[in-house]
């Protein structure tokens, strides 16, 4: 009896879903703040949204961790089961998730991919929401760059990379784009590049050595977020917070402190509250609006320094 | 690293058939040190500014860390066992610590509590082991998840900052006279004074000689009337303790709570133990071995960085020492 009880419960929700015009957000994991800002993200695009579609829900669904690429996969087939309208999709892993989205658009349902890349034919999926880590990584090297020349009056001189974890999609592009850019544009020497595994006291002691290894360093650059503050506590400790310049990434309230110090003097902040508009947005052009939308989306970001951390610009990405 | 092996096999282990006289204890001894003082002589040589007072001050302070942990894992792995769940307890107890100074404890009180929560997490291992009779490997693997978990829900995976004055205990250092000597850090005295009383309860205490004994032949120690499950929740209680010790440290130096950080820590902590001539099959280790082996890693990885060695290159080198030093070890015992 209870049993019973049980699925019709299920039932009556599942058709519950079914009867509203849900999109299915599955995301990476939901315990980080970079997850939970997407998730707002998410949400206020839904509040919008209603008022064209008032049976429109948007739920908002992830593994406990970023590994748990099967558990994604199962989150995934389970929204297409339950019929759903769309699906935004940040997969866990560039191809185990490739099966699951086919299966998504043979069930006719548009499935966006945002923040990482997703290998496979890119007609399997509606749209790709992402940052441009190649040109993210760019502009923390103009940064560099422009500010170097202006404490030195030169753009030479020696510089290091403080890296995560080699390899990884984001980092190619990211760290790739900046060597690239200081190569070309500057006379600057990349002395090192160390990898912190994403791991912050390694990020302090790598930096530590780089720094006592190199007393003639004019600029460094912390590729992610535990690394910059790693890298930002290793430069305040030897006393160097402002002789030397320092960039950072992503936007955590430690990182934003090391700005308004002036420890650090810049950090490129993803927005990952305009991921989940957007892929809320366009998932919904998608499906219920029945247009055609954009294949490739550049999310943004922005390059936070202390003149612009107090506008509403900084402040709608930093978390 | 050679008593290690000599000492407590004069009393239990088969090994006692092998053990070395005087002269052989004492080549042992100086061979093992040497290496630490060969490696210290190329870096100096070879690295700029490796030879400096600033770059080996840095250099106590970046290893000491390690070196706790490895102090704290010989005791579990003297007993036989093992703690994989190391860097997962760094992480939870730095968290903790983090967390109740934000939450407006007085700052030293919030250091003791982050070492507490170490202890806790070690007696939780140590009543699964003995009481649900789990294999230790799978019982402190298991905990790895848990309190991993529980690090990031506390914070929500957040990187939290601390009140500044937070970081005294991994940031400040006494005996400073002005620009000429920068100091010797807290961590540093720290790791001298944990390092002195291990070893002084594993040699000298009754505690320690059970904890040899336990390793050695568990069921003969049992028989002569030794309480093994209580030695052996000791062990671990001793293990997650100095990774408490670490995980306050370490939030103490980044001023910052990390829940995500520390992963695999328990690998470097198990390293240097085994380098220093601990045996994963029980009954030998020393905390004297544990502090040279924490430091033939530390020195290589701090040399290599400074060298400007490819990072890449410095993992291949790393890994082949750790290799060869155990290999040479068991080559040399012969």
């Amino acid at each position: 009896m209870r049993k019973l009880l049980f699925v019709l419960v299920a039932l009556a929700f599942v058709a519950g879903f079914v009867s509203a015009q849900e999109i299915a957000v599955i995301v990476k994991t939901g315990n980080s703040s970079f997850w939970q800002n997407v998730q707002t993200g998410c949400f206020d695009a839904q509040k919008e949204l209603k008022a064209k579609t008032p049976k429109l829900s948007v739920t908002f669904l992830g593994p406990q961790s970023e590994s748990n690429v099967a558990e994604e996969i199962n989150i995934v087939e389970s929204a297409i089961d339950r019929g759903v309208k769309a699906i935004v999709l940040a997969p866990s892993d560039v191809t185990a998730l490739v099966p699951a989205v086919k299966k998504a658009k043979d069930a006719g349902i548009p499935v966006v991919i945002i923040d990482s890349l997703l290998t496979g034919p890119t007609s399997n999926y509606a749209s790709f929401l992402a940052t441009d880590n190649d040109a993210a990584g760019r502009a923390c090297a103009k940064e560099l760059i422009d500010r170097v020349k202006a404490a030195t009056g030169s753009d030479s001189g020696k510089i290091a990379v403080m890296s995560y974890v080699a390899g990884v999609g984001s980092e190619i592009g990211r760290v790739g784009g900046f060597k690239d850019y200081i190569a070309k544009n500057s006379h600057l020497e990349i002395v090192t590049t160390q990898y912190s595994n994403a791991d912050m006291p390694t990020a302090l002691n790598q930096t530590t050595n780089v720094l006592s290894a190199n007393p003639d360093l004019v600029g460094i650059f912390g590729a992610n977020e535990p690394t910059a503050i790693g890298m930002g506590r290793a430069i305040a400790q030897a006393g160097l917070a402002g002789k030397i310049v320092a960039i950072g990434f992503d936007g955590a309230a430690q990182l934003q402190n090391f700005i308004k110090d002036g420890t650090l003097q810049a950090i490129a902040v993803q927005s990952s509250y305009n991921m989940g508009y957007q892929g809320v947005k366009t998932a919904y052009e998608a499906s219920i609006a029945k247009k055609k939308v954009p294949a490739k989306v550049d999310t943004g970001f922005i390059i936070v320094t202390k003149d612009n951390i107090d506008t509403p610009a900084a402040k709608n990405v930093l978390y | 690293m050679s008593n290690a092996r000599t000492q407590p096999s004069q009393e239990h282990g088969p090994e006692a058939v092998t053990a070395k006289g005087r002269s052989g204890v004492a080549l042992d001894r100086f061979l093992t040190f040497g290496a630490v003082v060969v490696l210290f002589v190329v870096f100096s040589i070879t690295a700029k500014n490796f030879f400096t007072m600033r770059s080996v001050l840095s250099l106590l302070l970046q290893t000491s860390t390690t070196t706790l942990m490895g102090i704290g894992v010989t005791f579990t792995i003297i007993t036989a066992g093992i703690d994989l769940s190391i860097g997962s307890v760094v992480a939870l107890t730095g968290t903790i610590a983090v967390m109740a100074a934000i939450a407006g404890v007085p700052i030293w009180i919030s250091w003791l509590i982050g070492v507490a929560a170490g202890g806790v997490c070690g007696l939780a291992n140590g009543l699964m082991i003995t009481k649900m009779k789990l294999p230790p490997f799978i019982a402190t693997l298991g905990m790895t998840f848990v309190i991993r978990g529980v690090a990031l829900t506390i914070t929500n995976a957040n990187a939290w900052p601390a009140p500044e004055s937070f970081g005294a205990l991994g940031n400040d250092t006494i005996f400073r006279t002005g620009n000429q000597f920068p100091g010797i850090s807290y961590p540093v005295i720290i790791m001298i004074v944990v390092a002195v009383l291990c070893h002084f309860i594993l040699k000298k205490t009754r505690v320690g000689r059970y904890t040899y004994a336990v390793g050695s032949n568990e069921e003969a120690a049992r028989l002569s009337g030794i309480k093994v499950n209580r030695v052996k929740i000791l062990a671990y209680v001793a293990c997650a303790l100095c990774a408490g010790v670490v995980g306050t440290i370490l939030a103490s130096r980044m001023v910052t709570s990390q829940p995500n950080s520390a992963i695999g820590y328990e690998l470097n902590a198990i390293a240097s133990s085994v380098i220093g001539g601990t045996s994963l099959m029980g009954g030998v280790g020393t905390v004297g071995g544990a502090v040279i082996g924490s430091f033939i890693i530390g020195i290589l990885t701090v040399g290599l960085t400074m060298q400007g060695a490819n990072y890449f290159m410095q993992q291949i080198i790393i890994g082949l020492v750790v290799i060869f030093a155990v290999y040479f070890d068991q080559f040399r015992r012969k």
